[in-house]
């Protein structure tokens, strides 16, 4: 592989071109190579992230994500032995109690975001001003079905549109809803405590998002 | 001898009403007094009492089920001058994916599934109960008042039922139910100023021991994970906008610049608190030019966002419509937002 090939996909993923001949050629080489096809990919993959396009559950491969995710938690879980003052029996049990946190954490975020259903509220009809659209955050059924069970059921077109846009609007108002009792829990800090190594350990947290 | 008489009758009506407004009042002002010490007494029995409870959140037509555990041990540690209370407590999401949160004095650990475990330092947890409840309840004075109503009979137990009043109508109104023999919070409702429930916490199960329970010496002999300092992040950032109105009573508790958790949305954020309600606004450029207010409701929680010109604001709280609306309204700028 030679450094000019990979500076044509370069300028190619860019959108520059050279005389129409050469990238054509070019092309030809790359759909024959599959090299050149991963590198083809990954370019494009490295501009999305640096543009922030990419979607939120880009998932490229899921094993290894799963692997990785174990590895992690096993080291956060573990208490550590060394230091600790207490007698292993009660310990052992301890580990007993936090184990599954970490499990169930997997399967969450392989399942991503959980949508739940819409429904057009009546309530409050008499305000001064006129409620635009009354969205109540109630799951189907009595519970909150993942994403692609909803786009899976409703295979009408005009209906799609209309569930796709609710389901946008959904994630957004779970989103915030979400961060917002995230920033609650973070605000109750006390201050001035004193710790120095924050930004490693900050470093660390958004490591682990 | 008529217009004496007459004169008589409007004296005599206008002492009758000064005597009954005064008694009146004296009723209300001992009922807000008694209100107070037994939120007093709650907040006391909050952080004293060795209580092992459960209670479930009832919110859109959905229960989640809470185990809540808290005691207090005296710590033996040979060094005899290090003689200390330690102050423990667990609280679990009964249904669904594993939310724990575990405290043992000022550390607080989150146990969820977005995150790998993490602990911050703080002297209470932040649940479905309000956190003002365990701590000084006269904070909240200025924007609410409290009425002792009246007893009633909940989770099996002589119950008195307090409400706290919002002074404006830019808020809810919380009515609290207290068990009368420990003074512990047996049901907790969220209720509009027309009366219409929004979400109630009720107890389900309620045992005050003299000892810790198991699950709280287990909790005691756990090393919690690492405190995360957020100290650096806590310090207010200059943002390119200001929320220019809000009820009286909210301040600014923090201001920055984030990503949103599940969304990765990059966002400016202020944190506003009354002592009871968090209100959270969030600031963002959006893709789309215009968008008209939406909103949902999750029980008392309004989230709430609009789009104007590539601006998009959000506001999230235990608050009323219109409340969310004036602030989202009263949001300025000062410069072009700069796209993060």
């Amino acid at each position: 592989m030679s450094e000019s090939k990979f500076e044509t996909i370069s300028s190619l993923v860019d959108n520059y071109r050279a005389t129409d001949q050469k990238s054509e050629q070019a092309i030809d080489e790359i759909l024959k190579d599959e090299h050149l096809l991963e590198t083809w990919q990954s370019y494009h993959l490295i501009g999305d992230v640096i543009r922030d396009e990419i979607p939120q559950t880009l998932q490229l491969d899921l094993s290894a994500q799963i692997a990785s995710a174990i590895a992690d938690e096993a080291t956060v879980l573990a208490p550590n032995k060394s230091s600790s003052k207490v007698d292993s029996g009660i310990k052992a049990k301890v580990i007993q109690l936090f184990k599954p946190v970490g499990q169930l954490a997997i399967a969450a975020s392989a399942a991503g975001l959980m949508i739940v259903g819409v429904q057009q509220n009546t309530a409050d009809t008499n305000e001064v001003i006129t409620p635009n659209q009354i969205v109540q955050t109630k799951p189907f059924g009595g519970f909150a079905n993942p994403v692609s069970f909803n786009y899976s059921q409703n295979t009408k077109s005009q209906q799609q549109a209309v569930l796709e846009q609710r389901i946008e609007q959904q994630r957004r108002f779970q989103a915030l809803l979400s961060d917002h009792q995230q920033q609650i829990k973070l605000s109750a800090v006390k201050k001035n405590a004193d710790k120095n190594s924050s930004a490693e350990l900050k470093a660390e947290l958004e490591k682990i998002n | 001898m008529k217009l004496f008489s007459f004169k008589l009758l409007c004296f005599r009506s206008l002492c009758a009403c000064l005597i009954s407004a005064s008694f009146h009042f004296s009723v209300v002002a001992a009922d807000a007094e008694q209100a107070k010490d037994s939120l007093e007494r709650l907040s006391q029995s909050l952080r004293q009492l060795n209580f092992n409870t459960s209670f479930v959140v009832v919110k859109n037509n959905q229960a989640e089920p809470y185990h809540w555990l808290h005691g207090i041990v005296k710590e033996e540690i040979d060094n005899s001058l290090n003689n200390d209370e330690v102050e423990l407590e667990i609280l679990a999401l009964l249904n669904g994916p594993r939310r724990d949160i575990l405290r043992i004095n000022n550390t607080v650990s989150y146990i969820e599934p977005e995150y790998a475990p993490y602990s911050i330092s703080s002297e209470q947890i932040s649940g479905p109960i309000p956190t003002v409840f365990g701590r000084d309840i006269s904070i909240l004075e200025n924007n609410y008042h409290f009425v002792s109503v009246g007893k009633n009979r909940v989770l099996g137990r002589a119950a008195q039922l307090i409400r706290i009043v919002p002074t404006d109508s830019h808020r809810f109104g919380y009515w609290v139910w207290l068990d009368q023999q420990s003074g512990l919070l047996l049901k907790l409702a969220v209720i509009t100023r027309k009366g219409k429930l929004l979400e109630q916490i009720q107890f389900t199960h309620l045992e005050i021991t003299d000892t810790i329970s198991e699950n709280l010496k287990q909790l005691k002999a756990t090393e919690l994970p690492k405190i995360i300092d957020l100290t650096i992040a806590e310090t207010s950032t200059d943002l390119a906008w200001q929320v220019n109105w809000l009820p009286s009573g909210f301040e600014s508790i923090k201001s920055d610049r984030h990503r949103m958790n599940t969304s990765k949305q990059a966002v400016e954020f202020m944190l506003f608190n009354d002592g009871l309600v968090d209100i959270s606004v969030y600031v963002n450029p959006s893709k789309a030019k215009q968008r008209a207010v939406e909103f949902a409701n999750d029980g008392a929680t309004l989230v709430l966002n609009q789009v104007i010109n590539n601006i998009e604001v959000s506001v999230v709280g235990k608050i009323p419509l219109e409340t969310a609306k004036k602030i989202v309204n009263s949001v300025s700028f000062n410069r072009k937002l700069i796209t993060p």
